[in-house]
């Protein structure tokens, strides 16, 4: 039982089903994202717990209260949106404290609110102007203020940040986390970017075409994802996920690849479990940062194999080279430090960390180690 | 070369410009020649109309056609002239526009912000009500007024101007609405605020330019309106109806002073909304269509 229940729940525009059986627990004081592509049915879900969306299926529970029938004023919940969906006719201070005055909160009350959560965003100078008259990143503070304001018991984040400048985008995602941590409250949020995924969040679910792919802590999702999908998803640039071949040599178990002049090379696991696979084709992922030059490999690592390969195309990204390199016949990106000493067309040593890698099956794209 | 200065999207000589002004002058002339004809000729004596000049300045100036088309000029059997027909107008058109405007806005409303199943054929239809001709559903017309009572009445041709006017400002507002956020009406939702709380609160007062879009719309279309005045107005007919009367009479002398005095009378109201409203009725028309 959690303080935000969502069991089995699905919903069907018509006959086609749009999401499939969700079911997340939600503690309180939790912040969850809800992360995927475009169409993956995460703002749908966030719309169903809201109430904007009738709930075809299953049930939504806040705090033990089943909320399926009831009207989104009545769940004590409140949402910010993509666009803030500020009203435009009131000023700063009748807007957050529009939601009050609905629900009947004499004018004393709404005003000692107003002022506090003013105070706490910074916007208390902003009161008395109209949302036009504000930038991007004082709107988006309002909207803030007007959830908060309510002092729900769940917020809601429908891509808040998408709209705002890539520095900007920075600066308040910090100021949210630092928000949440202060205030202990529970959040779900939505966004199709991985990184504000995987820095807000206590608990993450990846959604995929309707289905949550995987559930669980940023590390889970990032170090032992679930599938090829949640691998590929999270994390830039994507996990390099290479067709291999398992072989056992000396009783551990090893990835066959091939380097870029054809020659098998082995890459030895860490992991147990693999015995089963002998001899069959799977998928090793290694995320880039798992590639990298001998003295920039990770020290406490136990399992650091050496690659010599040649490398394909190097990328100087100021704090990080990215080099491409070809492995199995296809391209396997590396993270180097920016004064490694990589040269494109040349032949160079890697190291690369498999305590980190993962396998998948590549019939099913399943973790099997 | 200067710099380019004309906010022009051509560049012309200083030849060119003159010419321009010209011309436009010249139709500028041209359009408000009726409008000078009408006012110098209702503030003449009939002798100086008949005997002489349209285009020339009155000789005596006077105010008594205005005075006899207001109030004591023969209308069909009574001299009243045309301040009751007047009044008829104002008590006809206020009601007919509000209300029209009123349910346009709130269909607008409904259409874009609370969908149902087939909301697109309704608004279908209501747009299709715009393309109905007048005289098309006078008799069924004629049959529903008397059947409801309101035959020959002020109410009655309020009831018919608001049913004809309902498409119009039903298609005005449903557009200018279809661009306004729904995040917002859910935003609202969420805070609590119920159908008409919504509407009020949050629609309404972004919906100035619009309103006064429909406004002017209604307003010149049932001030003008004959077919229906004449058809429906019975004992309390229209202003343009009186104006008929009063122009088309055949008997005795045609008083072309008091005639042009009255069409003026009858032209103002329309005159006056334009003139305070105007430039909104062009922001309104342009609402929507770019961005910004």
């Amino acid at each position: 039982m959690g303080f935000l229940d969502i069991r089995n729940v699905t919903k069907s525009y018509g006959q086609v089903e749009v999401l499939h059986r969700v079911d997340i627990a939600v503690e309180e004081g939790e912040f969850l994202v809800l992360v995927g592509p475009s169409g993956c049915g995460k703002s749908t879900l966030l719309n169903m717990i809201a109430g904007l969306e009738a709930i075809t299926g299953g049930e939504i529970a806040i705090k033990d209260r089943v909320i399926n029938g009831v009207h989104p004023s009545k769940r004590n919940i409140a949402m910010v949106f993509q666009s803030y969906a500020l009203y435009p006719n009131m000023t700063v201070g009748q807007n957050m404290t529009f939601g009050l005055e609905m629900h009947g909160v004499p004018k004393p009350e709404r005003d000692k609110a107003l002022v506090s959560v003013a105070k706490l965003l910074q916007i208390d100078h902003l009161l008395d102007r109209k949302p036009g008259q504000l930038s991007g990143g004082q709107r988006q503070r309002v909207a803030m203020g007007r959830a908060l304001v309510r002092n729900p018991d769940v917020f809601l984040f429908d891509e808040p940040l998408s709209n705002l400048d890539a520095k900007l985008r920075v600066d308040m995602r910090t100021e949210i986390k630092k928000l949440h941590h202060n205030l202990k409250t529970t959040i779900v949020y939505v966004t199709h970017d991985q990184i504000e995924a995987m820095t807000l969040s206590t608990r993450i679910a990846v959604m995929n075409k309707g289905h949550v792919q995987q559930l669980g802590t940023p590390k889970e999702i990032y170090d032992t994802p679930a599938n090829v999908f949640v691998a590929t998803f999270m994390g830039s640039p994507a996990m390099n996920i290479v067709p291999a071949t398992l072989v056992i040599e000396g009783g551990r178990p090893q990835a066959a690849v091939t380097d870029a002049e054809g020659q098998v090379r082995h890459l030895r696991f860490s992991q147990p479990g693999l015995a089963a696979w002998e001899g069959k084709p799977i998928l090793l992922g290694i995320r880039p940062e798992a590639i990298t030059d001998p003295e920039g490999a990770d020290r406490k690592s136990g399992n650091i194999v050496a690659l010599r390969n040649r490398v394909t195309v190097t990328e100087p990204a100021g704090a990080d080279t990215f080099v491409t390199m070809t492995l199995s016949g296809k391209d396997a990106i590396a993270r180097m430090r920016a004064d490694a000493n990589v040269v494109a067309g040349q032949a160079f040593d890697f190291a690369v960390n498999m305590e980190k890698a993962v396998a998948f099956d590549p019939a099913t794209e399943e973790r099997i180690a | 070369m200067s710099a380019v200065t004309q906010d022009t999207a051509v560049s012309t000589g200083r030849a060119t410009r003159v010419f321009l002004y010209l011309i436009l002058i010249l139709f500028a002339l041209f359009y408000l020649l009726p409008l000078y004809v009408m006012g110098v000729n209702s503030l003449k004596p009939l002798p100086e109309i008949t005997g002489g000049n349209m285009m020339a300045l009155p000789q005596t100036w006077t105010l008594d056609p205005w005075r006899s088309a207001w109030s004591t000029a023969q209308i069909g059997v009574e001299p009243t002239g045309l301040r009751p027909y007047f009044l008829n107008s104002i008590l006809m058109v206020v009601p007919a526009v509000a209300i029209s405007t009123i349910v346009g806005a709130l269909n607008g409303y409904v259409l874009t912000k609370w969908r149902f199943r087939g909301d697109t054929w309704v608004f279908g239809l209501m747009l299709f009500s715009c393309f109905i001709p007048f005289q098309i559903i006078l008799i069924p017309m004629a049959v529903v007024l008397g059947k409801l009572g309101l035959a020959g009445s002020v109410p009655g041709l309020i009831l018919v101007h608001v049913v004809y006017g309902i498409g119009f400002t039903t298609l005005y507002f449903r557009n200018y609405y279809a661009s306004f956020p729904t995040e917002l009406i859910r935003a609202a939702q969420i805070d609590g605020a119920g159908f008409f709380r919504i509407f009020w609160r949050i629609l309404l007062p972004v919906s100035g330019p619009i309103a006064v879009v429909s406004v002017i719309w209604q307003f010149t279309n049932i001030w003008n309106d004959f077919l229906f005045g004449v058809s429906f107005g019975g004992t309390s007919q229209p202003m343009t109806v009186a104006l008929n009367n009063l122009v088309q009479s055949s008997t005795g002398v045609k008083e072309y002073n008091v005639h042009f005095a009255g069409a003026i009378l009858a032209a103002l109201p329309t005159l006056f909304v334009y003139i305070v409203a105007g430039r909104y009725f062009v922001r309104g028309l342009m609402a929507g269509s770019v961005k910004g």
